[in-house]
């Protein structure tokens, strides 16, 4: 299903033109590659790195809905991992209540969808600073919330949620979840593709410059605000319902601030706004937590050695990349490459 | 000639200074009217009041036969109200054609689901918006430029891509915010053979603009402001010979 990462996002508005049929375009090929490993990855992983790559899958669905809401809306959600915790409890309530797992998986989503939609009201009317700490006080309110209630486990949390089943296929095995996020984020991906690329991507990129510009050329925004903090919600909500089933519960512990805050840097260091940014960040930040988790949990090291770790690390990083790349890795490389090609007629 | 927009004794302040202050005025179907007065007078101000962007403290706003004064700005546009902006308001990280293609979203309504699923509706709905759109940048001498990131468009070229934007909406009242300024003379002449041409077709237009030789020749009648009012209206002939307006504005041209 990734193979339809094809183009990013900037350079596939301009349908392709006739010459650029006649020979693939290096977006082109690249995509093909990076798709290629992306399914050939779980089976030539040893079995107990699979892990990391099912929650890299799962952070990238995130930061693909993330990175178009920073991109396009310009609103940062310091709590996008509120959705997710939404997603995996709606996931873990539905099936620790009997009912199929599948419908779990579908309402994981659609759930996280609605709340965003409800607290989109009168969230969006917020700008800049202001969204961006009521985001991060909503997940406080629903870390504090879910600790509390006795219908979602309190501070343990909901154990025992059962394997994922779909039309008799049991989702058993570490690989199974591998391959499971892959399609989800290529199902991600392609619908995000979809909407950058038409009508209503059109109105987003444009407000994401002048929203009164975009106003006036009949461009709802406050709709579409609403629509892409929906749909970032839905995509962080399938993140963690995929999250539930493959991890077999789910606490507050396991959706912390540290997370929500995780997927922020991951959109800033890819670049906000573009798929390939959104794919690259998460890998990156995704193998550079690997890389301090393994420092971090040395001989030696005390109890709180890897978070002290990941906090500085993103600050570092938050302000090497603001200072040095402000767009990001993926938008810097690619001006850095139409640059070189100034001379070819640009496509973005 | 019936009227298209009523602007009935519109006023808007800020701080307690009036920017426009009971300004009363009708634009017939296919008549361009211009909008000229010294810096300060209100013209941006009523432009803005026009198009949604402020909201009036007093007054009405009759578009056809519709209120739009509690309009957002968004729904103006749909029902067929379009403005170049002033400066450069050129969306970023799309192309020219892109940024024309936005212009249609006025009279277009495919939405994230069919985006999503690639309807065959949706796809229809596209192929006309990008031929629309081309024929729009055709129609401003852009067609070379579709492709390129209209970040590079050279001043000039930027405001014509915010006309092709405008035309792409089909609106039935176009507003030109001070369209000619900063304009080289080659391109200022193309602007006003443009104009002309969308006046011949019977567009209805509204015109902020500096430059009296360009209102003179392009507008059907001219408003006046000063200070927030309306100090004369008139055929440009009419407003030339007009004691207020000399003493208020072409005084301080002549002088």
């Amino acid at each position: 299903m990734s193979v339809s990462v094809r183009n990013s996002p900037r350079s596939s508005g301009a349908h392709a033109g006739p010459a650029r049929r006649r020979r693939p375009a290096p977006a082109t090929l690249g995509a093909a590659a990076v798709a290629v490993v992306a399914l050939l990855v779980p089976v030539l992983l040893p079995a107990t790195q699979v892990s990391v790559y099912v929650l890299l899958l799962l952070a990238a669905i995130v930061v693909v809905g993330l990175s178009m809401l920073m991109g396009f809306a310009g609103q940062v959600s310091l709590g996008q991992a509120s959705f997710t915790m939404i997603g995996g409890y709606t996931a873990a309530l539905t099936a620790t209540h009997g009912l199929p797992t599948w419908l779990g998986l579908l309402l994981a989503p659609v759930v996280a969808a609605a709340c965003a939609a409800l607290v989109g009201v009168p969230l969006l009317r917020l700008r800049g600073h202001q969204l961006a700490f009521a985001t991060l006080a909503i997940q406080l309110i629903l870390l504090s919330l879910v600790g509390r209630l006795e219908w979602t486990g309190g501070d343990i949390g909901l154990q025992g949620v059962p394997r994922l089943q779909v039309a008799g296929y049991e989702f058993a095995e570490e690989i199974s979840y591998a391959y499971l996020a892959l399609g989800a984020l290529g199902l991600v991906v392609l619908v995000t593709r979809h909407i950058v690329t038409s009508r209503p991507g059109r109105g987003l990129r444009a407000l994401a410059t002048s929203e009164v510009a975009a106003a006036s050329s009949g461009v709802p925004v406050a709709v579409y605000k609403q629509a892409v903090f929906s749909l970032s919600a839905g995509f962080a909500g399938l993140a963690g319902g995929i999250y539930a089933f493959y991890i077999g519960y789910v606490a507050p512990g396991s959706f912390p601030v540290l997370l929500s805050f995780e997927y922020v840097v991951m959109v800033v260091v890819g670049g906000a706004g573009t798929i390939w940014g959104a794919l690259a960040g998460a890998t990156a930040i995704t193998l550079l937590l690997q890389l301090l988790n393994d420092i971090g949990t040395r001989e030696g090291m005390p109890a709180s050695a890897p978070t002290v770790l990941s906090y500085a690390v993103y600050g570092l990083l938050l302000v090497v990349v603001v200072l040095f790349l402000p767009r990001g890795l993926v938008p810097s490389a690619t001006a850095w490459w139409d640059r070189r090609t100034a001379s070819k007629p640009m496509e973005g | 000639m019936t009227t298209l927009l009523e602007v009935g004794s519109v006023g808007r302040a800020f701080g307690g200074v009036y920017a426009v202050r009971d300004v009363a005025m009708a634009v017939a179907e296919g008549e361009t009217r211009a909008v000229i007065g010294p810096n300060g007078a209100g013209k941006s101000t009523l432009f803005n009041l026009i198009s949604g962007h402020l909201a009036p403290d007093h007054g009405t706003l009759r578009y056809g036969t519709r209120r739009i004064d509690r309009l957002p700005p968004h729904a103006r546009a749909r029902l067929g109200i379009a403005i170049v902006f002033q400066g450069a308001r050129l969306f970023h990280g799309m192309t020219a054609l892109e940024n024309v293609m936005v212009g249609a979203h006025a009279r277009t309504r495919h939405g994230f689901l069919s985006a999503t699923l690639r309807l065959p509706a949706h796809r229809r709905e596209e192929a006309e918006i990008r031929a629309d759109a081309l024929a729009a940048l055709d129609r401003v001498g852009l067609r070379d430029w579709a492709h390129r990131s209209a970040d590079v468009l050279p001043l000039g070229q930027q405001r014509s891509l915010q006309v092709a934007r405008a035309l792409c909406a089909r609106p039935r009242l176009l507003l030109l915010d001070e369209p000619a300024s900063g304009l080289r003379a080659g391109e200022r002449e193309a602007l006003a053979q443009l104009v002309e041409g969308l006046r011949a077709e019977g567009l209805t237009m509204m015109l902020v603009e500096h430059d009296v030789a360009f209102v003179a020749r392009l507008a059907d009648r001219v408003s006046v402001l000063d200070l927030g009012r309306l100090i004369a209206e008139g055929t440009p002939e009419q407003i030339r010979d007009d004691p207020a307006v000399i003493a208020a504005y072409l005084g301080e041209e002549a002088a």
